[in-house]
Parts: C-alpha cells; structure tokens; sequence
C-alpha cells in the first residue's frame, strides 16, 4: 500500500529515514534499503541534510524505488531557486517518486562548504505552495502544464522551539498552503510534545493533516549532549538523559526508551504515525518496529 | 486556477520608472534603514510583522521563523542576535497583531528588489500596510472558525 493510500485510508504510518553517501557509491543505498523493504511504509531520503554534500536525494530516492522501497524526497531551498525547484520537481515526478518533503534547510554555514551562497528564493511554506500549484497544473509562472504531478506533500514542523505560539501559526500556514502530511522534529521531551499536540487538535488541524510524530533513537548520552548543544531548536527532558546516563547499556536503553515513546505517542489524539529517524543507525529501525508492536501492521 | 499564493503580480517596472523609483527609495531609506534596518527588498511587509523587518533574517523568511530559533530566542546562525521572528512575535502580542500573522506571505518577487515599496504600492504591484488591526483576538478566532467552516 503507497503512503497516498495509507493516508486516505486513514491507517497507522511508520516512516524511516536515511542519509545518502558522501561519495558516488549508489550500493550503500541498495544496502541499507534491506533494512526497510517491508518494514516501514516510506523512507525519508534526506537533501544534503547539515549543507553537507551528499548523492542527490532525487537520484537516491530512485535507487530505493528500485529496491522495491517507497521514498520521500525531501526538497531544500538553501540549494536551489525556483527554477531549479520546479525542473527538479518535475524530474522526480517523471521518474515516479509521489512523495516530497518541503523543507527550508539547513544555513550553508554550518556545513562543510561554508563560504556557499545560500539560494533561499522561497520559503518551506511557499514550496508546499508550490507543489500545490504544480498538482493543480500550474508551474508558478501560471503557465498550464500539459500533464499535472501527483505528489503527496509533506511538511516539517519543530513543536519544541520558541516561541510556542508561533510554530502553530507555521503549522497552520503550512496546512493552509497544502500540506497533506506533516513529521514533527524528534521527541525528546513527551510533555511539550502532549501540549502542543492538544493545540493542534484544538485548532483542527489535525484532520486536514496528517501529522507524524519523530522518533530518535539515540545510542549513547554523548550523541544526545551533544545535540541538545549544538543543535539548534532541539529540547530534551532531564529524565531521558538520566536514564540514558544511568544505563549501563546505552545501546538497549537507547532503543527501549524509543518504543516506550512509540508506545505512548500511538495513543495520542490526532498523531496518525510515527517517523523514525536513526541518524547513522538505519539497521536499528527492524527491531524497533517490531518491539514496539508495529510490525502487525505490514502483514 | 494558479494559487493566489503563488502568483506573481506582472507589472512591469519600465527603465524610466525604475531611475524615479531609486530617488523614491532614497528617501524612503533615509527613514526606513534607520529606524527599521530596511533591506530594500521591494515588497515591504513591516505592516503586517509588527514593524520589524523580517529580511534581517539569515535565510530572508517571509512566512515565520525557521526550526532552529534557540531557547532564549538567539538566532541559529548568528548565536549573538535574536531571532528576527522571535521579535516579531512578540513585538505583534504587543501591539495586538497577531491576526496579521496567519497571513500566507507570497513568493518574493526578485524584480522588485531595490525599488521603492512606497512607489510600488501606489503602482499596485503589491498590498497596502495596514495600520490598524480592531479585535485581534476575534480575528484570531475567526480565521480558526472559517477554516473549520471550509473544512465543513
């Protein structure tokens, strides 16, 4: 079943995601595909995610196609105008990828090709727009497309920076613009999380979206000080790292935590899926999907 | 029909036009950079982001803030500034204005940049400032209301 049908069905989703090489080898891809192929019902094929330099996220998401795997592509506008956005737009849809993730990305500073000029010619909320656009027909000259795309457009959303308020408002325009589904940035604190899901249903956005909710698990306490340092807009609870601090095997604890979270997350009003994004840890995905009771869903 | 969202206003700006326009974007600057710290992107949209300029922004957002706005609201390129939407939010609580934020901003029209906004609202190329916003708060609750009402 294609995310597009799961969606209208309105079924339970499980996303993957992972990360394209650094260099031209297409094999690492087929490799890691393994660790999905039936497991998960789409795979978030990241786009040059930090501004590091990566195989393209089209030419990825086609080699998992092959293999048999639904891809999501994600989309930046750090890299690309809005020529380039519609050509490679188009690109992917003759190629058969239905399902795009409108993001704004990473600043190039932070990469490792500082000294790049960063396009930023739209915005996330003006790409899904975009996308809008071109299902309805339209390029955004207004010129009439002999043959529309059928892409499922995704969005991001970060529940936990500040101001609170205002990543409503994001999430609200991004729905407004044509969201059809949205992954939220990793949960590492369920309390924010419950919150700003409550306002989500409050406001209703819940049923012209649907919304997954990110899952990360981590291996060690390391990985996790470090991001609640260095990355940006990323809040995680005390509670989580003690218990990853205390645990004298932080891989299984890593992962026990991850299904407790997918446990708990499945029975919130309104989150209609979960998005697990193991960075550099893809081969983990099979177990949690199976340990927290998902693995039904796909027989 | 295109999306009104993503649809670009076409009126060409002509040379001649374009030389008054830069004496217009003279003056307009000698208040504007000041006072705002104007980008001269053409399209001003200080009216309905609580006059703070959103194109002081890093990545030049026109539709709120990016992920990565840190904890006590700093910027995640520049650690040292504060998040231009963290402002602007609060800056709009302030004032009341916070309907004016559930606005879709459109897609920047590059032509426009380092004109006079002053001049291309008055040519029509884009939106009026709106300077009073009456009952934010109903109008909040409205634009919620409406939606639902669509949905339905």
């Amino acid at each position: 079943m294609t995310l597009k049908q799961k969606i209208e069905s309105k079924q339970f989703i499980v996303c993957g995601e992972t990360g394209p090489p650094q260099s031209c080898d297409g094999e690492l891809i087929r490799e890691k595909s393994r660790h999905f192929k039936g497991i998960v019902d789409a795979v978030n094929i990241t786009d040059n995610q930090t501004a590091i330099v990566r195989l393209s996220s089209i030419a990825s998401a086609k080699i998992l196609l092959d293999e048999g795997v639904e891809p999501i592509m994600q989309m930046t506008c750090r890299d690309r105008n809005r020529l380039a956005i519609q050509s490679d737009l188009l690109g992917a849809a003759a190629l058969g990828i239905n399902n795009v993730l409108c993001l704004t990305g990473d600043y190039q500073k932070f990469g490792d090709h500082p000294e790049a000029k960063g396009v930023f010619d739209l915005d996330s909320i003006q790409l899904v727009a975009t996308v809008a656009q071109m299902n309805k027909g339209y390029l955004l000259s207004g010129k009439e497309m002999k043959k529309p795309t059928e892409f499922v457009i995704g969005a991001a959303a970060n529940p936990f920076a500040v101001p609170f308020e205002m990543r409503l408002i994001r999430l609200y325009k991004k729905v407004q613009a044509g969201a059809q589904f949205i992954q939220t940035q990793p949960v590492f604190d369920m309390e924010l999380f419950a919150r700003w899901m409550e306002k989500v249903v409050e406001m209703g956005l819940h049923e012209k979206c649907v919304i997954l909710a990110g899952v990360m698990p981590v291996k060690s306490v390391k990985a996790l000080l470090y991001m609640k340092k260095e990355v940006p807009g990323v809040k995680i609870s005390d509670e989580y790292i003690n218990r990853m601090k205390d645990s004298c095997e932080p891989k299984d604890e890593g992962v026990k935590i991850a299904v407790e979270m997918i446990q708990t997350l499945k029975n919130f009003q309104g989150v209609r899926g979960i998005h697990l994004m193991p960075v550099m840890w893809e081969s983990i995905t099979p177990v949690i999907v199976k340990e927290a009771g998902l693995a039904s869903i796909f027989n | 029909m295109p999306n009104e969202l993503a649809s670009l206003q076409k009126i060409p700006v002509t040379p001649r036009e374009r030389k008054f326009s830069r004496l217009m974007l003279f003056f307009e600057s000698l208040f504007k950079v000041p006072v705002f710290g104007c980008q001269h992107c053409g399209e001003c949209l200080l009216s309905s982001t609580a006059f703070v300029c959103c194109q002081g922004c890093p990545k030049r957002l026109r539709n709120g803030p990016c992920g990565g706005t840190g904890e006590d609201g700093s910027c995640e390129v520049y650690h040292e500034r504060k998040c231009v939407w963290y402002k602007i939010y609060y800056r709009s609580k302030l004032l009341k204005r916070m309907s004016l934020l559930y606005k879709l901003n459109k897609i920047h029209n590059w032509n426009l940049e380092n004109t006079s906004a002053w001049l291309n609202v008055f040519r029509k190329r884009i939106d009026g400032p709106i300077w009073f916003v009456h009952h934010d708060k109903q109008k909040v609750k409205d634009i919620l209301a409406d939606d639902a009402q669509a949905k339905n």
